[in-house]
């Protein structure tokens, strides 16, 4: 940071940066409102609304009828029309009630319209498992998303990273899936791990997408994730640093679109690649890390490991669900295993 | 400036009215020791019953002392940190 | 008029599962007090309890055998313990235990008892198309075993409740929905979400009878439901139920219910279904000690699954790869064919 930067002292919740960014775009533009199931009283499930509706009423902070196919396109309906809904999708597992407007309208309309039509939208939506809700409730989807062209795919793990990828998500003409994972947000009766709450501007800004961001840097092992597990790389590679294993630790941040040349960058320098992923392990994130190494840095690669869900549902109790996901202490095995 | 001119981040103003429980705990500091904080700004958050609640700054200045640190518990009256005012 | 024998099968139900959501929401709570966090304690995840509605499981579930199907939402204790499901095995699959019904994969909003033919599903409306299924299976096979399923008032605006209506109707299928309106989905009352005060208005659009009951009163649930089940076994079609019940405790455990008005809170608890039927098996001259001893015997069946399922242990981390599929990856083979077929590079 140079001097003459304002050094910021104020730290906020994941989930109040990106509420910030939310109520800042809605003062400076009327046409942006938020739709959702419990957005308005409730302030979102997970928080994702929280304090929005006594500022801007029930008009623009819609509760809707649980009806995910009419308001999801109710929303790439408006936004064709030119408006900028914000529409949240309470848990990321509600998707297939309302795959078609998802994937085939939201997604494709721009390049079906031969670029004439476009849908500046934002589908916001809840992820993650770690508190036992079992197979309906925990996925994170990441990999089905990204898989499917046509949309920008935002997973924030930080407070100030959520705020300024949400100002983008919201100018953006595109539509953009941003996925909050709930364990982050700070929600009361759900702990955040120590981590996403970071100090956070209260100017607006732009977090560009497709610009990972090496939450820590290292010289001996590339660690790439995203989300929740951004915060276990971080504390694995703690662990691993009293064994005197450097490990680096690249935020993916946006899956679509996705800064390969970061990964690669790191992975030039350390030779060793660990992808952790809380999608399915199979035709998911990690291998298309992967992939991206192999293409384009075979000759750099000494080594290589994932760490994901395995391809099962995610099971509900807490042994089992434990067993599932990825751990710290899973991280630190698979960096060892590469040494 | 003495210790007694500081100013305690106090709860009662903001006890959530529905709730009967006389104890809260403590869900997320904002700022840290040390940093200046202006009045009316969300300083921390506590839950009471499930339910949430704002603690706003009392007044400009430095948050001197957290008293009542992330996760911990307190009592309706109690002080939760001190505010040195500017 | 019901047989007392018939109330006071459905009085018992309904004791147990009013007793059953109240020591689960005290078990529920270990661990989760003065800081409510979600993933503590013996029970985890979210736990939505049904204390007010069990007039509308006992009503309907009263006329099923064990060989007809129900399936169930996310709140469906009361339902699961209405249709006969083992008590002792779901509360084991609630506290995650190895000998839980779904060896604890799949948890309170997951139960499965193929034995009464029982499921439910976690994602809104969707198990109305299953039950529409087994109403399809039971027509196909000439059996007079009929399907219900239950939803919210909620679920009555999602695609999946509308197309299994129609479904349902243009098949003439063995299916009642019964709709269980508690006035709150989550935090939106009724009158935000949909422009209909009766959710039973929507089977006129699919041609089929639809009918409210407009109190949560067993034995009015139960004659209505005499007709609609007698409708379905008698191979006349569907019918669209709704019946009037209360949220006693929030959407899930932990839900501060801050949105919803202290008046509403209070005449859901005041409106008790089990008083009612008390009153009426009274009335009937039924004596207090007999009412004592069925209120006894079903707290008691409740004490004692919970200690069951305590003393169980949990699942082994390795068991939560197993179940994957019915059978192997391969399929029933794992063996290529053998032919020698024409035009082949062989």
């Amino acid at each position: 940071m140079s001097e003459q930067q304002e050094v910021v002292e104020r730290e906020l919740t994941m989930s109040r940066g990106m509420v910030e960014a939310i109520a800042h775009e809605m003062r400076a533009n009327d046409e942006v409102f938020y739709m959702g199931e419990d957005v308005a009283d409730y302030g979102g499930i997970f928080d994702s609304t929280e304090g929005l509706l006594d500022e801007f009423g029930h008009d623009r902070i819609m509760d809707v009828p649980i009806s995910e196919t009419a308001y999801l396109g109710a929303a790439v309906g408006a936004a064709q029309e030119g408006m900028r809904p914000i529409a949240e999708l309470m848990f990321v597992d509600f998707f297939g009630v309302a795959m078609d407007q998802i994937y085939n309208q939201m997604a494709k309309n721009t390049y079906m319209s031969g670029g004439s039509v476009s849908v500046p939208m934002v589908l916001t939506t809840a992820v993650g498992g770690t508190y036992n809700d079992a197979a309906q409730h925990s996925q994170t989807l990441y990999g089905t998303f990204a898989h499917l062209p046509g949309m920008k795919v935002v997973v924030p793990s930080t407070a100030y990273d959520a705020k300024g990828l949400m100002h983008n998500a919201i100018r953006d003409d595109d539509p953009v899936v941003y996925m909050f994972h709930k364990r982050l947000m700070g929600i009361g009766w759900m702990p955040a791990p120590d981590g996403p709450k970071t100090p956070v501007p209260e100017t607006d800004y732009t977090i560009p997408f497709g610009s990972a961001d090496v939450k820590r840097e290292g010289a001996d092992v590339t660690i790439v994730t995203l989300g929740l597990h951004v915060h276990r790389a971080l504390d694995a590679a703690d662990s691993l640093a009293e064994d005197g294993i450097d490990a680096e630790v690249v935020d993916l941040r946006t899956l679509v679109p996705l800064d390969r040349e970061t990964i690669l960058e790191s992975v030039r320098k350390t030779g060793t690649l660990v992808v952790v992923d809380e999608d399915y392990r199979s035709y998911g994130v990690t291998g298309e890390v992967v992939a991206t190494v192999t293409d384009e840095a075979l000759a750099h690669l000494d080594a290589v490991e994932r760490v994901a869900m395995p391809d099962i549902p995610i099971p509900y109790a807490r042994p089992l669900e434990t067993e599932t996901q990825p751990q710290a202490a899973d991280i630190e095995a698979a960096v060892e295993r590469t040494q | 400036m003495s210790a007694d001119s500081r100013v305690p981040v106090a709860v009662d103003d903001i006890w959530p009215e529905a709730a009967d429980a006389d104890e809260g705990v403590v869900i997320n500091w904002f700022a840290r020791e040390g940093t200046r904080v202006s009045a009316g700004d969300p300083l921390c958050e506590i839950q009471v019953e499930k339910a949430d609640a704002d603690v706003p700054a009392p007044v400009d200045g430095t948050l001197a002392e957290i008293v009542c640190a992330e996760d911990d518990e307190f009592e309706r009256g109690d002080t939760l940190g001190w505010i040195a005012p500017v | 008029m019901v047989a007392i024998s018939e109330l006071q099968e459905m009085y018992t139900d309904m004791v147990t599962a009013r007793h059953y959501e109240e020591r689960l929401q005290e078990e529920y709570l270990e661990g989760k007090q003065p800081a409510f966090d979600i993933s503590a304690g013996p029970i985890p995840g979210e736990l939505h309890l049904a204390a007010g509605q069990e007039a509308a499981a006992v009503g309907v579930c009263q006329h099923l055998r064990d060989d007809d199907t129900v399936t169930a939402p996310h709140r469906p204790h009361h339902v699961a313990i209405a249709k006969g499901v083992d008590l002792k095995r779901m509360t084991a699959e609630i506290f995650g235990r190895e000998s839980g019904l779904c060896r604890g994969k799949g948890g309170h909003m997951h139960l499965f008892d193929p034995d009464v033919n029982f499921a439910c599903s976690g994602i809104i409306a969707e198990g109305c198309p299953p039950a529409a299924g087994a109403g399809l299976a039971a027509q196909k096979r000439n059996s007079d075993s009929v399907a219900v399923a239950y939803l919210g008032e909620g679920a009555i605006d999602q695609g999946g409740f509308f197309e299994s209506l129609n479904f349902a109707a243009v098949h003439d299928l063995p299916v009642v929905f019964v709709i269980e309106d508690n006035d709150w989905a989550i935090s939106m009352p009724k009158e935000r979400v949909t422009d209909v005060d009766d959710g039973s208005q929507r089977a006129a659009g699919f041609d089929m009878p639809g009918v409210r009951v407009d109190h949560d009163d067993a034995v009015a649930v139960y004659e209505a439901a005499e007709r609609a089940v007698g409708r379905a076994r008698d191979r006349n079609g569907p019918t669209l139920m709704e019946i009037q019940v209360h949220r006693r405790m929030g959407h899930f455990m932990g839900d501060p219910q801050t949105y919803r008005p202290e008046d509403d809170q209070t005449a859901a608890t005041e409106r008790d279904s089990i008083d009612r039927l008390e009153a009426d098996l009274r009335a009937r001259g039924v004596e207090d000690t007999t009412i004592k001893n069925l209120r006894d015997a079903a707290e008691d069946r409740v004490e004692e699954a919970i200690e069951w399922a305590k003393d169980q242990p949990e699942p082994d981390p390795e068991t939560a790869h197993e179940d994957m599929f019915a059978n192997p990856p391969s399929g029933v083979t794992d063996t290529d064919p053998e032919f020698d077929l024409m035009g082949g590079d062989d």
